[in-house]
């Protein structure tokens, strides 16, 4: 029980806000904003995916650009799978799953073998290679993708209002719990000591390689769950949700929120949407002419976090903390 | 002395023209600190590597405990009982002292591969990492970050490290390395008391903690052995004093 | 599938290639020496295309505009790198990449306040818009025989650069040991603003010569900053010469691809199919290349030595 509690304890922000998103259709039922749920569906899911990426980026060490195809293999499998008659939802997932494993483990493989610049490129081309591939399969839409029905839960009716909702704030719970189990594990902590100093774990008789790839794969395997996810809330799929840009989006997410930590992503994916959103209409507000070109702002803006946020959201908000403690005390 | 636990013969590695070890030979006998100096330049860096499995030798032959580990990996040395320290601290400086120890211990166990309980909380793990802390007496910093650590505590942890995994033979580079004289008196003290529970390599430029630490010398000069034997030995070889002129630390 | 259709699309993939060429070259030695990966590559090409497309309306003549629109590009470059790029050597390549991304946002968007979202006209003088016969029987656009040539000489006038001048022989120490470079006491901050310009003019360049055949429009550069960064793994980080080979390559794999995928694919697959498919799978190959270089030779092909 102590050992359970450790695990929620472990990350307070993180659990706060996935209460908050779980007690978050009260208010928009209240209020009537029903298309705010669907907002906070799309923001879980890309914390989701972000919680993935941040396994191998942040604790790991291992920066990949190419994560967003580990998404869209989930959201393929999810429409194919539809395409051709095999609507069972659950199968459908154990399917993402599995070839999320199988995929992430070769590239995997054939990314480790290289480091630095070279891994980031290597991993891009792969992504890139996957996101060509969709295009290329004219009888799934190609680059204009496909629709597709929600698939069949069985016992979970995912037209049935917050159907959907739910079961994706249990995804995220699920993903939540697993990152506190692993990033504390002896498996965790030997991964973060690797990407701190890799000699020294080598020395201590330990295989770089073998921890390296199987946190690949469990952060391939969340990614396709959230594009499994991503594809029944939106019904339709395309080759859009795997183009390079969506895994420099992630990596903007979790640098924002707050690299290796474990509320980082979550938070990070409600900032990026929130500035998404907000953004557009500040601008409307001082310069309506430029209201459009808010990207502009949001560019800026990056370049600053980069600069001069060094640790994301959670990062600086420690650094003013302990700035003021000095201060106080 | 013992029989040798590591044994070197004949060994040869070229980087184009140049030969950076040229037949070399040595043997470290159960139980003894061997030292092995020589000018800078020597080649003593390419051996060490070679001796780790970093890097592969064009020939010759290393055997440890008897094993042929010529063509071993350095995770297979390791677990064949081969330990290492390195000249410049590889220490994990986001994590305590006892996290450092926590890491090596599970490694030790090989048992670090597991998934479910947190490891920096476990029981066993903390006890046998403080075993390891107190071998070179960190016990009593064990909460602090290495990156809050001096220089000399973390050369002590960067020990520790090494010997960790309860190797038979360990390769200390230049463990003094950068450090003042108080500690290098605390270093010293502290690899005599490991005399007789492991074998090591010693390399080493401080010539009076050679001197007082050694049971045999290996001198390497331009990649190969000139000499070797006990320090009177060696002090007294000609050959040795010639390559020696002025280079003293 | 005549012989002169295959010798075109050689043509073009070559043409393609050193196109490639003038963008990557920047890239390679930016990364190589500065340790620096630049995403905002591909807003170089679209500045210089934006450029010369200004002063082109401006002077009335599309070779002063081209001419004019060079040091406006370099001033650019040290401008940029002035104001941010140098803040961000110290910086882990992740960083980097997320900066310049953001300035690939920043520009874009500027671009789009300044000139619309639509593409603009670059329109070629009559000089350049014919053909030439580069054989018997063989019309082949002027304008495209134009570029490869420029991209030949800038290539010839890099390489001997390089290799033959003082300045060059510390690019060259640079590339392959950046550390021994500024322990040599060489004005570091001045060779960095300078190789950074440089690069970005050269790749402004391309945009030049492209905006004619593709279209000058907001995110031009995007897809070539991907195949450069490609064509730099391959050839190897820091090497010119690795660059020069590897756009080549790319450049003809690309274009031949594009053209002899569909075909191949028709004898099996109906028409649309391989004609939607074909391209799609041509642009795999190249990053199938990359891969299987990668695997095989980890740091590329030709790695500057150090």
């Amino acid at each position: 029980m102590q050992l359970i509690k450790g695990w929620f304890t472990a990350a307070p922000l993180l659990w706060l806000i996935v209460l908050l998103f779980a007690l978050f259709p009260i208010y928009t039922t209240l209020a009537d904003l029903p298309f705010w749920n669907d907002v906070a569906m799309r923001i879980m899911l890309l914390g989701m995916a972000a919680m993935g990426l941040n396994l191998v980026l942040g604790y790991g060490g291992m920066v990949s650009f190419g994560h967003a195809a580990f998404i869209g293999i989930g959201a393929y499998v999810t429409g194919i799978a539809n395409f051709y008659g095999l609507d069972n939802g659950w199968l459908q997932i154990a399917l993402a799953l599995g070839i999320c494993a199988v995929t992430g483990m070769i590239i995997g493989f054939l990314s480790l073998r290289t480091s630095g610049i070279y891994f980031i490129m290597i991993t891009l081309a792969f992504a890139q290679m996957l996101y060509f591939f969709f295009v290329s399969l004219e009888q799934f839409g190609g680059d204009d993708g496909m629709v597709m029905n929600r698939s069949d839960f069985v016992f979970i009716d995912l037209w049935a209002p917050l159907s959907l909702y739910y079961m994706i704030v249990a995804a995220l719970a699920l993903t939540a719990l697993l990152l506190c189990v692993l990033v504390h594990s002896r498996f965790g902590v030997t991964l973060r000591a690797l990407k701190s100093n890799q000699s020294r774990v080598e020395a201590m008789g330990l295989n770089a390689l073998r921890f390296r790839i199987t946190a690949y794969m469990i952060s391939a395997m969340i990614c396709g769950l959230a594009g499994a996810l991503f594809a029944n809330w939106q019904e339709y799929v395309s080759p859009d949700i795997m183009h390079w840009t969506r895994s420099g989006e992630l990596m903007i997410v979790i640098v924002l929120g707050g690299l290796a930590t474990l509320a980082g992503p979550l938070l990070g994916a409600v900032v990026f949407f929130l500035l998404e959103e907000f953004l557009p209409e500040i601008l409307a507000h001082i310069l309506p002419a430029y209201a459009e070109n808010w990207l502009l702002v949001f560019g800026l803006f990056l370049i600053a976090v980069v600069l001069f946020g060094r640790g994301g959201l959670i990062g600086v908000s420690q650094k003013l903390r302990a700035r003021l403690g000095k201060g106080a005390g | 002395m013992g029989k040798p636990v590591l044994e070197i013969g004949g060994l040869h590695k070229s980087f184009g023209a140049l030969q950076a070890t040229r037949d070399v030979n040595l043997a470290v006998n159960e139980g003894e600190i061997h030292a092995l100096i020589g000018p800078n330049g020597a080649g003593k860096t390419t051996l060490i590597a070679q001796i780790y499995g970093s890097l592969k030798p064009d020939a010759g032959q290393i055997l440890l405990q008897g094993e042929d580990i010529t063509a071993r990996s350095v995770e297979e040395r390791v677990h064949l009982g081969l330990g290492r320290s390195f000249q410049i601290s590889n220490v994990l400086m986001d994590f305590t002292v006892l996290e450092n120890a926590i890491i090596a211990e599970q490694a030790r166990q090989q048992a670090a591969f597991r998934f479910w309980k947190p490891a920096f909380q476990d029981r066993e793990l903390i006890r046998g990492a403080g075993k390891i802390l107190t071998r070179v007496g960190l016990e009593d910093r064990r909460d602090r970050l290495v990156s809050d650590l001096a220089h000399g505590e973390r050369r002590l942890l960067e020990l520790a490290l090494a010997l960790a995994a309860d190797p038979v033979v360990v390769l200390l580079d230049e463990p003094m390395a950068g450090a003042g004289p108080e500690e290098t008196q605390n270093m010293t003290q502290i690899i005599k008391q490991l005399k007789g529970e492991v074998s090591i390599l010693l390399i080493e430029h401080d010539m009076d903690a050679v001197f007082q630490l050694a049971d045999r010398l290996t001198v390497l000069v331009e990649g190969t052995t000139i000499a070797n034997g006990t320090p009177a030995e060696i002090s007294a070889n000609a050959a040795v004093r010639e390559a020696y002129l002025g280079s003293e630390s | 599938m005549t012989f002169a259709l295959i010798l075109e699309q050689i043509f073009n993939g070559f043409q393609t290639g050193v196109t490639l060429f003038l963008i990557a070259a920047g890239l390679t030695l930016v990364l190589g020496i500065m340790d620096f990966v630049n995403l905002a590559h591909g807003s170089q090409v679209m500045i210089g295309a934006y450029a010369a497309t200004v002063l082109t309306a401006l002077t009335g003549n599309f070779y002063l505009g081209v001419l004019l629109a060079i040091p406006v590009t370099f001033l650019f470059g040290i401008v940029l790198e002035l104001v941010i790029i140098r803040h961000l050597y110290q910086r882990d390549h992740m960083e980097q990449v997320l900066a310049t991304f953001g300035l690939i946002l920043f520009f874009n968007e500027a671009v789009r306040i300044g000139f619309g979202p639509g593409a603009l006209f670059f329109n070629l003088p009559d000089s350049l818009s014919g053909f030439v016969m580069v054989m018997p029987d063989m019309p082949y656009p002027a304008f495209r025989f134009s570029v490869v040539w420029v991209g030949l000489a800038c290539a010839i006038l890099i390489g001997l650069f390089v290799a033959r001048t003082r300045i060059g022989a510390m690019v060259r120490a640079g590339a392959s040991n950046p550390e021994m470079t500024a322990a040599l006491g060489i004005n570091i901050r001045l060779l960095f603003r300078l190789i950074f310009a440089a690069g970005a003019t050269f790749a402004g360049l391309a945009g030049m010569m492209l905006g004619p055949l593709t279209a000058v429009e907001p995110g031009m550069g995007e897809g070539l900053l991907i195949l450069s960064l490609v064509v730099i793994i391959i050839g190897g980080i820091g090497s010119v010469r690795g660059a020069f080979i590897a756009a080549v390559i790319v450049g003809i794999v690309d274009t031949m691809g594009r053209v002899l995928l569909p075909v191949i694919l028709r004898s099996f697959m109906d028409q649309a199919a391989a004609d939607g498919a074909g391209p799609a799978l041509a642009s795999m190959a190249v990053y199938i290349l990359m891969a299987v270089v990668l695997v095989f030779r980890p740091t590329g092909l030709f790695p500057p030595k150090g």
